[in-house]
């Protein structure tokens, strides 16, 4: 207890403080815990929102989860088109250094001129710029490799055609936001594309995702959509068709398979067609799709529709003869004349000879009302039933301003006009026994519910005339193939231009159907001038649609209905009928 | 009173550390749970592109002209086809020759 120093008497502490000096002190501590009181009352319940937001943008990061477009597939599940990555290039021009000499090997590796890429350089915005849009893979990978300041590369996805110009126009094509512009792409735009999903995600110093902010929104993919089309029939198709086109030194071709069962389409192309995956300087003549946008005056391929009206009606039976001596006929005025005059035919050969003058003598016993009803039940002057951008309804103009000449040229097929597919889609009354089948472009499997435009027997009776047509005596016995009956009708006209109709400009067509018995498939092959010296639908497109028939039948499994003298393999196949 | 204050204390401690090596842990394996994820995205698109690829080499047109240029071979005709038909009950094929 005992201290050495006595504190009262210690100097220093003698002198009295005043006691205000210690409040001072106590009251400023207090003042600053108040200070810190209300700027932690500030941060976390007044300015909260603030700092939170502040401090997520800190290290908050909302990720874009892309979609994937759906793929495009044929009846057999088949890629027709489908979306893979690519990698977009684009720079920043302030960062690139222009006089790089490594920008002239990224111009060759982009087959761009080096011109061109410093003129993109150079454009006003300064922060961005596409140098080119979805690059292949490999070429990416050497352009990263080439690692130019300022150029930088943005995965995106692109849209690729395995199958090429065979299914161009039916598939159609995508531009580079993904959207569809031509064709199925197109028409059914909404189903393919999916939706894009995003996610917001915390990220550590490296960038790498620690954490899930909110619930993720999930990207929706497209769904995928499998047509009808069978890229075999599609194929052959396009095949025989760029051949006689070229054969025959022609402008344009078109050619489409229907299924008569099911009203699917198996096949639908033209030709000059493109590249999908390669769409540079197109013209507009590659991109039409004739089948569908070109209508012309169908000519004799109207004469069955003719035919199976008069029968309907009683006024004929296939042997009933007609009179059409001396081939000519004149109605109001006008003459109407067959290219080959015959004498009395009966109503199966005036179909089988495609004779004008006793098929206008037919037409002129019926009323305009009723030709001008079959011509519309066979689907002419509507627009088809098919989700397809730029399809024509062709022209049929109402029975009430007929005139009686145009009553009878309308029934051989001049006076109206139809598109191919229209043709195609009118000849399946014929195939189902008198019904006309909707059409799809879809797979389906349920066989399809026609609409009855002629009884059972009337049509029947006509599948014979058409198979006649075929048969020796007709107008295109070149139609025939080996192994399998066929029926059908061809159809040559001079182009109309202007008002009149062009010197040596023609059209050959032919549609028909097969096998005759239990027809499964209707074919329409049209060939746009012929300039070979051969004009006839029976020389210039008949073949197109034997070889057709024959790979598309064979392809569906379906058996010859024809004795078919059996060929040692050797080098020649010759016809056996 | 004191020992007792002393081991909550140090129960506290080895929570707290638990807790921050918890969250760690977590951390590290969202990362590579990510990270994964990303790797599966990546796969599936390069499946994809090669099942595109794939289609691209056995489409109609190159097959043909493989068939036709390389093999010698040519479009099968109705008259070089031989059909048969289905048995309709499961017979053998071993049958056929007893009769």
């Amino acid at each position: 207890m005992s201290r050495s120093i006595n504190y009262t008497s210690s100097p220093l502490l003698a002198s009295k403080t005043p006691v205000w000096r210690s409040k001072f002190i106590v009251a400023c501590l207090a003042l600053a815990f108040a200070g810190l009181a209300g700027r932690a009352a500030y941060v976390q319940v007044f300015g909260n929102e603030f700092f939170q937001r502040q401090g997520e943008v800190r290290f908050a990061r909302t990720l874009e989860l892309p979609a994937n477009r759906g793929k495009v597939l044929d009846r057999n599940g088949l890629i027709l088109a489908s979306s893979v990555v690519a990698q977009s290039i684009w720079a920043i021009p302030e960062d690139v250094d222009k006089s790089d000499p490594k920008l002239a090997k990224l111009a060759r590796l982009l087959d761009m001129p080096l011109a061109e890429l410093r003129r993109k350089l150079v454009n006003e915005d300064k922060t961005f710029v596409w140098i080119q849009r979805q690059v292949d893979e490999p070429v990416a990978r050497q352009i990263a490799a080439l690692d130019i300041k300022g150029i930088y590369q943005r995965r995106e996805y692109k849209r690729e055609y395995p199958e090429g110009e065979a299914a161009a126009h039916v598939v159609g094509f995508t531009n580079v936001e993904d959207r569809g512009q031509e064709g199925v792409e197109l028409t059914f735009n909404e189903q393919l594309s999916g939706r894009n999903g995003s996610r917001r995600v915390i990220k550590d110093r490296l960038g790498r995702v620690v954490e899930d902010v909110r619930d993720v929104v999930p990207p929706v993919d497209g769904r995928d959509l499998q047509l009808s089309i069978d890229s075999k029939v599609q194929f052959f198709a396009y095949q025989k068709l760029k051949d006689a086109v070229q054969a025959h030194k022609a402008k344009a071709g078109s050619v489409v398979v229907i299924d008569t069962i099911t009203g699917e389409v198996l096949a639908l192309a033209n030709y000059p067609s493109y590249n999908p995956n390669r769409r540079r300087n197109l013209t507009g003549e590659q991109l039409r799709n004739r089948v569908l946008t070109d209508s012309f005056e169908p000519g004799s391929i109207m004469k069955p529709f003719i035919a199976a009206l008069a029968l309907e009606k009683g006024l004929v039976r296939p042997e009933t003869p007609i009179n059409t001596a001396p081939g000519r006929i004149s109605i109001g005025g006008s003459t109407i004349s067959d290219s080959h005059p015959n004498n009395v035919l009966t109503v199966n050969e005036v179909i089988q000879k495609s004779s004008n003058v006793g098929t206008v003598k037919m037409a002129m016993q019926m009323s305009p009302r009723e030709m001008w009803e079959t011509y519309a039940q066979a689907g002419f002057g509507q627009k088809p039933q098919v989700p397809f951008p730029g399809a024509v309804s062709g022209r049929l103009r109402p029975y009430k301003t007929w005139r009686p000449i145009e009553q009878a040229t309308m029934s051989y097929g001049y006076g109206l006009s139809a598109s191919l597919f229209q043709l195609a889609q009118s000849y399946t009354v014929f195939a189902r026994d008198g019904e006309l089948v909707p059409v799809t472009l879809l797979k389906t499997d349920q066989p399809a519910t026609g609409v009855r435009v002629f009884s059972e027997k009337n049509a029947q009776a006509v599948r014979h005339m058409l198979a006649m047509a075929t048969g020796t005596g007709g107008t295109a016995v070149k139609a025939q193939t080996i192994g399998y009956s066929v029926g059908g009708k061809t159809g040559t006209a001079r182009k109309q231009e202007g008002k009149g109709y062009a010197e040596k400009k023609y059209r050959s067509w032919f549609v028909g159907l097969a096998p005759v018995e239990k027809p499964r498939i209707v074919v329409a092959v049209m060939v746009d001038e012929p300039n070979n010296g051969v004009y006839y639908g029976g020389l210039v497109a008949a073949p197109v649609f034997s070889e057709t028939v024959q790979q598309t039948l064979r392809i569906m499994g379906v058996q010859p209905d024809m004795s078919v003298k059996p060929q040692i393999v050797t080098e020649v196949v010759e016809e056996s009928f | 009173m004191i020992r007792l204050n002393l081991v909550l204390l140090l129960a506290v401690l080895a929570s707290a550390f638990y807790l921050v090596h918890t969250q760690y842990e977590s951390r590290r394996l969202y990362t590579a749970i990510d990270r994964a994820q990303a790797q599966a995205r990546k796969l599936e698109s390069e499946h994809e592109q090669l099942q595109v690829q794939k289609r691209a080499q056995a489409t109609p047109a190159r097959v043909q002209q493989l068939a036709t240029r390389q093999l010698d071979m040519r479009p099968v005709t109705p008259g070089i086809t031989e059909y048969v038909v289905m048995p309709v009950a499961a017979t053998p094929s071993a049958a056929e020759p007893a009769r």
